[in-house]
């Protein structure tokens, strides 16, 4: 029966779904309808906080930038599976500690190759 | 062990003849004949070795050797020789010796690669000749394809290509249809006993449902009336023997198609007999159209090869009329046409391997008057060409005749169209001869007539189609124990009400 | 949870720590010798590992070292240990630091084997990404135009069908309430489940493994990743990935017993014969030995899914079996084009191979027997595979399955026969073909293929018998 894929608890998100979207699209509706339009070249410029633009925007980063951005999110991982770890380490001891060495040592590995490889150098 | 032997010295002939080539085109030649002979003085042996020309005896397998190979599957490496395959062993060895030495001076490029694969497919055919396991005999079936392959692909003529894939798709696709069969065949025997065997000798007799019965034994079938080859499936042949060089030829003509005969005796209709009872009709009309079809179609061709090739199609219509006529004469007839198109058939490709390499053509209409410059070739030609025909006194006449005497107790109408192909027959072997030896001489020609080494091939072909013809006995008797094991284990093929005719000598009176 | 309960891992962790080593290697003391020879002898120390697992074979409930996972393990070890072989000379010259290069493979192979030991959807996925992310780069590894498209393709539709399967396990998860596959049996045959649901689940998870099998009809990637990776990584691909990824399946699908499910049934049915035919037919259009191969690689898949679908005792055997012969040529096949590759572009276009008779007849004699295995011609390995194929089809009654391998199997052959043809024309005027000399050790390990290739089609015993005790448990 296609009524059992829908259990009947799923109905008030559902409902609450519509009503999100309703509110914002209906928000938006009604700014369209309502507001004045007199746009001048200052007004349509992209918005950087008052600063007025300076060059393109598809401007081409260095590349330098994705591998400290890549090598930030590994090591930043590695930070975000260190909590978890923590909570549960009175509970498991020795056992969780020598795992989460090994890890860290991989880690460090990735690490000291990085560094090797001068990732981490600029010019 | 002895029927290892006979797979074995081809095969190291042949990887000894490839080995010993670099550089030097006589040695893989001489490799090659020696290792044949050596096959056919042991077949010679085995003939002698058993009483009254083997066959007489009551056992039916006179050599049999079983060993294990997988067993797991039920797979075995059984080899047995009854005087059926004797024959056909020794026709393989006979048919080697000739093409190498028709060959000799032919083929000039990669001589070793090429004799390594001459000997290998001669191993495979007599593998099939041989192998009593249906696994094994798939192999060796598949097996000799392979080589013949690149014989016709490497050495051939003009549109060698397209005519060695042509005839791989075609006997590859039938094999693999016979492979399913096969394996339909085990797993109603398992079924039925519980056991999981691929032995042909326990496998006879196997009980299944009449329609499942039907499609395995088609499956068997297919396979063996494409080699054969019977008429809707014979359309790789022309091609394929035109465009091989010699030795392909006669190894396809000669061999291969015999593997299609060999096959529906030993195994479809043994293996099925109530579906090939059923079948026997249409099998029959199959023959008679392949009789007449290729008979005319062989009188429409100007190419000499093609003509040949095309007489093969007729040939083997009578065969498998006799096979499928299933009583005693008829089976000795189509054992005999079967030994006779071999020689016969091998002897007129050697003659037009021979005038190719003089004239570098075989266009009929470009030939003619040759007689007068080689009187011998001619001399030949005209003796094959009235072998082919079914002269009486030549080999091919005894196979013939037994054949229809034999299918004439089974249906009167199939065996008077058959009767008529004899008269086609007539018309294109003449025809053939007519035009290239007699008739307005060419300018060009002044052929140089067959050598020492041609004439002694031919000698030695003539005078088995000329004992054949005059004194088919020993034939007869080698073949007779098998046959009549044969039509015993295909029991109800047999009770067709079919009448079984004694062929045999005042030594010996049948005594069924 | 002790330190021994980890001990049948040994194979596994060995394969890993070599790879970090090698990490730690390239840091302080760039060479290839010392990186291939590492990498040489790590995958040789976990093979000999493998020998010595015993005892609780179970390594939590992720992971089971059973014969099984053993024997497969084993053949990914082999297959990797012969594309670090061919790739060693492949790379000198291609591109400065192939070093790296040594350590994507071993995670590669590390993820494979994982696969082949999963018996948990959380360790099934894990491998499958360790395999797919360290593919990425090494298909790209090159860096020419076509590496990169190759590699880009290839992580963009792997994420795509990565992402199908997680979709797939969650709803199965959702319906049974487990991820072990040998307690999903149970956790379905519980009440009220939801049998769209749980379709719907198994139906994403084959779409996902469709994928990384590459069979039809989610093969569109494999031609042209095929053709762009560099020729011993397109090995690499054919064999380890895929094989890992079907020993998953086999094993899932055994466990759970996908003939209690005639629509399953049916689906894999349709895959099986739309991958035989798009295989086959769209190979007979192709010019290039590398997009030939890989047309002929979705085809074979489908001769394996038949196998797959035949049930009873063959069926485990057949598949393993066939997947060895498929290795071995596979491997000799690409194994060929990486020892003719020259440094410009990789030997893949039919003309390359014209008349490689004349000029290497060893190289044009192996490559024959690779194509007639790839056929399934006697003699070699692929025509034991195949026959056993058909047999476990034949002995399930699968019969319509079996016509359509028959059929497929001829129109294999065609193109099979073409290239084969090609070998031995005419010489034409292709450079690649006129390399000057053959590096040895690629030459010995053909040498051993094709040995081993014969050796398995004309004696197939010892390697039956081996799997057959390996399957027992199945």
């Amino acid at each position: 029966m296609p009524t059992a894929f829908l259990p009947e608890e799923y109905l008030p998100i559902v409902i609450f779904m519509v009503i999100i979207l309703a509110f914002g699209l209906g928000t938006l509706a009604v700014g369209i309808v309502l507001r004045l339009r007199r746009p001048y070249q200052e007004k349509l410029l992209p918005y950087e906080s008052g600063n007025p633009p300076v060059g393109e925007p598809r401007y081409r980063f260095s590349v330098r930038f994705y591998i400290v951005a890549m090598l930030f999110v590994i090591f930043d991982v590695e930070a975000v599976f260190l909590y978890p770890w923590a909570i549960v380490f009175d509970q498991i001891g020795l056992y969780a500690f020598v795992e989460m060495m090994l890890f860290i040592a991989i880690l460090v590995v990735g690490y000291v190759y990085a560094w090797k490889k001068e990732a981490f150098r600029w010019d | 062990m002895i029927l290892i032997w006979l797979i074995l010295i081809p095969l190291m002939g042949g990887l000894l003849a490839w080995l010993f080539s670099r550089g030097n085109d006589r040695l893989p030649r001489w490799i090659s004949l020696i290792a044949l002979i050596i096959d056919f003085i042991l077949v010679l042996l085995l003939w002698m070795q058993y009483p009254e020309r083997a066959g007489l005896t009551n056992r039916s397998w006179l050599v049999d050797i079983n060993l294990e190979w997988i067993p797991r599957l039920g797979i075995s490496f059984h080899l047995a020789l009854d005087g059926l395959s004797l024959l056909l062993v020794m026709l393989t060895s006979f048919l080697g010796i000739m093409s190498v030495a028709a060959s000799w001076t032919e083929i000039k490029e990669r001589v070793g690669f090429f004799h390594f694969n001459l000997m290998w497919s001669l191993a495979g055919i007599t593998g099939v000749f041989l192998s009593l396991d249906l696994f094994l005999f798939y192999f060796f079936w598949e097996l000799m394809l392979v080589p013949m392959y690149f014989l016709i692909a490497l050495w051939g003529h003009e549109n060698r290509i397209s005519a060695a894939v042509k005839f791989f798709l075609f006997t590859q696709l039938s094999g693999l249809l016979m492979l399913a069969a096969i394996l339909g065949l085990y797993f109603v025997h398992a079924r039925g006993t519980g056991i999981y065997t691929f032995d042909y000798t326990q496998l006879l007799g196997t009980t299944m449902g009449s329609t499942e019965g039907m499609l395995l034994m088609l499956g068997f079938l297919i396979a063996f009336v494409v080699k054969l080859p019977a008429v809707p499936f014979h359309t790789w042949l022309p091609d394929a023997h035109t465009e091989a060089p010699t030795a392909g030829s006669i190894i396809l003509a000669g061999l291969l198609l015999k593997t299609g005969a060999y096959g529906l005796l030993r195994f479809a209709v043994p293996l099925f007999p109530h579906a090939a009872l059923d079948f026997t009709p249409v099998a029959m009309a199959l023959a008679v159209i392949g009789i007449l079809y290729g008979a005319v179609l062989a009188f429409g061709q100007t190419d000499l090869k093609r003509l040949v090739a095309y007489t093969s199609v007729s040939h083997m219509g009578f065969v498998l009329l006799g096979i499928f006529a299933w009583n005693e004469l008829a089976l000795q007839g189509a054992v005999i046409q079967i030994i006779c198109h071999g020689i016969s058939t091998g002897a007129l490709f050697i003659i037009v391997g021979a005038l190719q390499e003089r004239i570098h053509t075989r266009d009929m209409e470009r030939m003619g008057g040759l007689w007068t410059s080689a009187p011998r070739m001619g001399g030949v030609g005209l003796l094959f060409g009235l072998a082919s025909l079914g002269l009486p006194g030549l080999g091919n006449f005894v196979g013939e005749f037994l054949v229809l005497i034999g299918a004439y107790t089974v249906s009167i109408p199939m065996t008077a169209i058959a009767a008529t192909g004899l008269v086609f027959a007539t018309v294109y072997s003449l025809w053939m001869i007519q035009r290239t030896f007699f008739g307005p001489r060419e300018v060009y020609l002044k052929v140089p007539d067959l050598n020492m080494r041609e004439m002694t091939v031919m000698a030695f072909m003539v005078a088995v189609i000329v004992w054949i013809g005059l004194y088919p006995q020993p034939v007869i008797n080698t073949a007779k124990g098998a046959l009549n094991a044969l039509q015993k284990n295909a029991g109800a093929m047999t009770s067709f009400g079919k009448i079984s005719y004694p062929v045999s000598t005042g030594a010996d009176r049948d005594t069924k | 949870m002790t330190l021994n309960d980890l001990a049948p891992l040994i194979p596994l962790m060995v394969i890993a720590v070599s790879s970090v080593i090698i990490m730690l290697g390239i840091a302080f003391y760039r060479s290839r010798a010392f990186s291939g020879l590492l990498t040489l002898a790590g995958i040789a120390v976990a093979f000999i590992t493998l020998f010595g697992v015993q005892g609780t074979r179970q390594v939590t409930s992720l992971l089971i070292l059973d014969d099984y996972a053993l024997f497969y393990i084993g053949l990914i070890l082999a297959a990797s240990f012969v594309v670090a072989l061919l790739s060693s000379d492949y790379l000198e010259g291609r591109r400065e630091n192939i070093e790296e290069f040594y350590i994507l493979l071993l995670l590669s192979t590390l993820g494979s084997s994982v696969l082949a030991a999963s018996t948990h959807f959380v360790s099934f996925f894990i491998g499958l990404e360790i395999l797919s992310v360290s593919l990425y780069a090494l298909i790209a590894y090159t860096r020419n135009e076509l590496n990169i498209e190759a590699g880009v393709k290839y992580l963009v539709l792997a994420a795509a069908s990565s992402a199908f399967l997680l979709f797939g396990i969650a709803l199965l998860y959702g319906e049974t309430g487990t991820m072990e596959f040998s307690r999903m049996s149970s956790g379905i045959s519980a009440q009220g489940i939801n049998k769209g649901m749980l379709l719907t689940g198994f139906a994403l998870v084959l779409t996902g493994v469709g994928f990384k099998l590459a069979v039809a009809p989610f093969h569109m990637w494999t031609p042209d990743v095929y053709e762009g990776a560099p020729a011993p990584v397109t090995a690499f691909v054919a064999t380890v990935s895929k094989g890992g990824v079907f020993a998953l399946l086999l094993r899932y699908f055994i466990q759970v017993d996908m003939h209690a499910y005639p629509s399953l049934f049916g689906a894999v049915a349709f895959i099986a014969v739309a991958s035989m035919f798009a295989g086959n037919l769209l190979a007979l259009l192709q010019k290039n030995i590398k997009r030939i191969l890989a047309y002929s690689s979705i085809a074979h898949l489908g001769y394996l899914l038949v196998a797959f679908l035949a049930g009873g005792v063959m069926r485990v055997t057949a598949v393993t079996f066939y997947l060895v012969a498929y290795f071995i040529t596979t491997l000799g096949a690409f194994g060929v084009v990486t020892m003719l590759s020259g440094k410009e572009r990789d030997a893949d276009a039919v003309e390359d191979y014209q008349g490689l008779f004349r000029h290497r007849p060893w190289l044009a004699l192996i490559f024959s027997a690779m194509l007639f295995s790839l056929a399934g011609i006697p003699l070699t390995a692929g025509f034991i595979g195949k026959f056993y194929i058909v047999a476990a089809g034949a002995g399930s009654a699968l019969w319509l399955l079996v016509i359509m391998l028959v059929i497929n199997s001829a129109i294999g052959l065609y193109y099979y026969l073409r290239i084969i043809v090609v070998l031995y024309a005419q010489p034409g005027h292709s450079e690649v073909s006129a390399v000057s000399s053959l590096p040895l050790t690629g030459s010995l390990v053909l040498v051993l293929l094709t040995v081993l290739l014969l050796w398995l089609g004309v004696y197939p015993e010892p390697l039956i018998e081996m799997i057959h005790r390996m399957t027992m448990r199945f």
